[in-house]
């Protein structure tokens, strides 16, 4: 009975906060929508007896991702007349809906074909720490390394973008 | 309550707004943060699924995503500075730099 009501109050804040998101004009605001929603999903990953997950959910995406979302907010100064006028945003939104909705019945259909099993939370050591890493580092070596690769690459290109730009470049962008 | 299609519903109902976002908005911080929620839908999706068939394997795909979703960061909110500093707008109708149109 618990679980139940925890699990529509996470689930009707994170819908909560992606509507947020989508209907705010201040990307300041979008933000905070998106936060709530991050951590109400870390919350469904704890009922869902991942609890590994929901900790790197909370550290990663709510404490690294939106900080340096929000940080980058602030630092740009964005004022009011940078941000876009979006006059017919609404209706783009309903036909958006309107788009998105046969995927929607078609998934939902397809999974309550599936059979019922129960999904509360369990004793066992499911998605706890040690497993995960005896799973993670038996087979799925490759992609681990893969990914810390992408970092790597990932780490050198921001520094490359972020670097002082030659003059150069800005007069070929004045010829063409 | 906590059923394997109400799951689906919260993810499939995240999925669609990111989707929804991208589709919509003109502000290009909007569709970065929508772009993070589409992940962020599949990522329940996973979750549920690995609960559903105790199985850890699709826990670590959703690490995976997650590095990803990092490494995307990165890299999108540094070329958006590098837009606005540029362009000093986030409207994405304003960086139209390499399409072929006579509009320059």
């Amino acid at each position: 009975m618990m679980v139940d009501v925890l699990f529509i109050g996470l689930s009707l804040l994170s819908v909560g906060g992606a509507l947020a998101m989508l209907v705010y004009k201040n990307p300041m605001y979008s933000a905070l929508g998106v936060l709530i929603s991050m951590l109400s999903v870390a919350g469904i990953f704890a009922l869902l007896n991942a609890t590994f997950l929901f900790m790197v959910q909370i550290i990663v995406y709510a404490g690294a991702i939106m900080t340096l979302i929000l940080f980058i907010l602030m630092f740009l100064n964005i004022r009011e007349e940078d941000l876009p006028e979006e006059p017919n945003k609404f209706k783009l939104i309903g036909l958006g809906a309107i788009v998105m909705i046969p995927l929607n019945i078609l998934v939902i259909q397809a999974v309550s074909k599936l059979p019922a099993k129960d999904m509360l939370l369990t004793d066992t050591d499911f998605g706890d720490l040690a497993p995960i890493g005896i799973v993670l580092f038996d087979n799925w070596l490759v992609a681990f390394e893969l990914v810390s690769i992408l970092l790597l690459v990932a780490l050198i290109g921001s520094v490359v973008l972020a670097k002082k730009r030659v003059k150069r470049v800005k007069n070929q962008g004045d010829e063409s | 309550m906590i059923s394997l299609t109400s799951l689906a519903f919260v993810s499939m109902m995240l999925f669609s707004i990111g989707a929804i976002g991208v589709i919509s908005r003109k502000n290009i911080f909007v569709i970065y943060m929508s772009i993070e929620m589409m992940l962020n839908g599949i990522n329940l999706f996973l979750v549920t699924f690995a609960r559903y068939h105790f199985d850890m394997d699709p826990q670590i795909i959703t690490i995976m995503v997650i590095a990803i979703a990092a490494v995307e960061a990165a890299i999108f909110l540094s070329v958006i500075i590098l837009l606005f500093r540029s362009k000093k707008s986030l409207d994405t109708d304003v960086f139209t730099t390499l399409t072929q149109g006579e509009k320059s």
